[in-house]
């Protein structure tokens, strides 16, 4: 930068641009939404390689094909890393300080072989341990239907 | 790759946390200082690349606006919505086809105009993962730090000797917009606490800045002051977070095995004298160290540990500083290219270190560092 280039911003302007977007989910995640709403955890089998995909999805990227089966998983599973989320990130999109920590864990549902995300509640969380769903008592859609994970015992 | 293509200029804006500058006068800067620094004039360039990004920005077609102070008017030119070095690949194969001469390169972001960490959440899966709230790209690497420390054991104070080493090089670099001389390993433990391991030292931090490089075929290369040939180059795309391994970056791994390949590289460690890693978080560098060869799998805590990795170490790695001394998205792994390129020539002032004469630059994309791209320079 030199000083005698006049190349300083004057100001920002706020763009006025908030546009709503639908998204279409694919129809193995509207059945794998239609599965949550009855408290069914639905995953999809590819049927060359056997993998097993929660959420479902469409197509096994190695095998290259799309994926036929389905296959209704257990609400057990171990969780195989957590994080203290010590913030969150705020509707202004930075990140605020959370009161209290709240775990998130990636957890291997048993007999499925890719990883869900969720909310954990435990008092003494590790890696390796054994959980189950909590269901949403009230859920307000499929979204929302897993309300978290507790320790089996 | 012998003599093909190489790096003949480079530029970089000072990165700052809101730069009195829009982002078309950070990219006219750097445009001009890079063909300053190849010795060209915008006529002698034919071809484009910039790495902008529509989310970063607000706004669809990111590169209107700054196409213009690129140098391309009435040019071939093209945009690359994800880093500048994969811009800077797209450059290559260009000029291998043999329809172009000179390419410029340019990467740019304003952090300071887009709210932070909205952007990382609307690269996930629309589906689910960006619904359910808690995914971003700060937990998402952190319950990849995670995997990673279970796995192999590595600790907090390994995973925090890298912000401490990459924040006391950026004091070296006057660009660098984190510079903290001195800093101990205690500091950066003791700083804000995010997603745990993941402290505020330990992750980028948001700039507002730019990165120019000038790419040209080996006959004008021949002909350059100071070329800076690219001995090889290695690209691969890994599988969505949830769907892979998160304890190894099995991607950078197999990128770093076809430039490897490319540049004749067999022992990483000691062919190759300084490496620029796209570190966004302190232990994406450790978990590097071990995909790119240049320790076992699982040892990256203890090549840190050796100390051959500071500055003053037998491999250096981040003299600049790296990302957490810098961020500006989509300029963070054109910058590695230049950073690398400026040890090579000797022009890397306070950071330099002395006799490069082989360099690795790394650049990454997407959550968990999805993508990776891995280039060797080299002078002759
Ligand atoms: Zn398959």
């Amino acid at each position: 930068m030199k000083a005698d280039e006049d190349l300083q911003n004057v100001g920002r302007v706020g763009l006025p641009l908030a546009p709503a977007f639908n998204w279409s989910v694919g129809n193995w995640m509207e059945q794998f939404f239609d599965g949550l709403k009855e408290r069914k955890i639905m995953a999809s089998k590819c049927g060359l390689c056997g993998r097993v995909f929660l959420p479902p999805r469409m197509i096994c990227e190695r095998c290259f094909a799309k994926t036929e089966e389905w296959v209704e998983i257990p609400e057990t599973g171990t969780v195989e890393a957590f994080t203290a989320a010590h913030v969150r990130v705020g509707p202004d999109g930075e990140l605020a300080d959370l009161p209290e920590p709240q775990l998130i864990a990636l957890v291997k549902h048993d007999e499925a072989d890719t990883l869900l995300v969720a909310g954990l509640v435990a008092k003494n969380a590790s890696a390796g341990m054994r959980v189950r769903v909590v269901w949403n008592e009230t859920p307000s859609g499929a979204l929302d239907a897993i309300s978290c994970y507790e320790p089996m015992d | 790759m012998n003599k093909e293509v190489a790096v003949i200029g480079y530029a970089q804006t000072l990165y700052e946390e809101d730069a009195d500058a829009s982002r078309e006068m950070l990219t006219l800067r750097a445009a001009r200082e890079a063909l300053v620094s190849a010795g060209l004039k915008r006529e002698d360039v034919s071809t484009v690349v910039t790495a902008t990004n529509d989310y970063l920005d607000g706004r669809t077609i990111s590169n209107m606006r700054t196409v213009e102070p690129s140098g391309a008017s009435q040019k071939d030119e093209s945009k690359v919505e994800m880093d500048g070095a994969f811009a800077a690949l797209y450059a290559i194969m260009r000029i291998l086809s043999g329809f172009h001469d000179v390419a410029m390169v340019i990467g740019v972001s304003l952090a300071s105009v887009y709210a932070t960490y909205l952007p990382g959440i609307m690269i996930l899966d629309p589906t689910w993962d960006r619904e359910r709230g808690l995914l971003n790209e700060v937990s998402a690497a952190a319950l990849q730090a995670n995997c990673y420390m279970r796995e192999y054991g590595v600790s907090d104070e390994q995973i925090a000797s890298v912000s401490a080493k990459n924040l006391d090089n950026a004091a070296r670099n006057p660009l660098a917009l984190r510079q903290m001389p001195g800093l101990s390993v205690e500091q950066v433990l003791d700083s804000r606490m995010l997603y745990s391991p993941i402290r505020e030292l330990n992750a980028w931090p948001a700039t507002d800045g730019a990165c120019a490089v000038v790419l040209a075929s080996g006959k004008t290369a021949a002909k350059a002051e100071k070329p800076v040939w690219v001995k090889g180059v290695g690209l691969c795309h890994d599988s969505y977070l949830t769907e892979r391994p998160l304890a190894v970056m099995e991607s950078l791994k197999l990128a770093a095995e076809a430039c490897y390949k490319q540049a004749g590289i067999t022992d990483p460690a000691s062919q190759i004298d300084l490496a620029e890693i796209h570190e966004n978080f302190a232990h994406e560098e450790l978990m590097a160290y071990e995909a790119l060869g240049f320790c076992e799998e699982g040892k990256g805590g203890e090549l840190i540990e050796s100390g051959i990795t500071q500055i003053d170490g037998g491999l250096p790695v981040n003299a600049s500083g790296g990302a957490l001394g810098a961020n500006a998205v989509c300029a963070t792994g054109l910058a590695r290219i230049a950073e690398a390129a400026m040890q090579v020539v000797g022009e890397a002032g306070d950071h330099q270190v002395p006799g490069v004469k082989t360099a690795l630059a790394h650049g990454q994309s997407g959550p968990c560092a999805q993508d990776n791209v891995v280039f060797i320079l080299g002078g002759d």
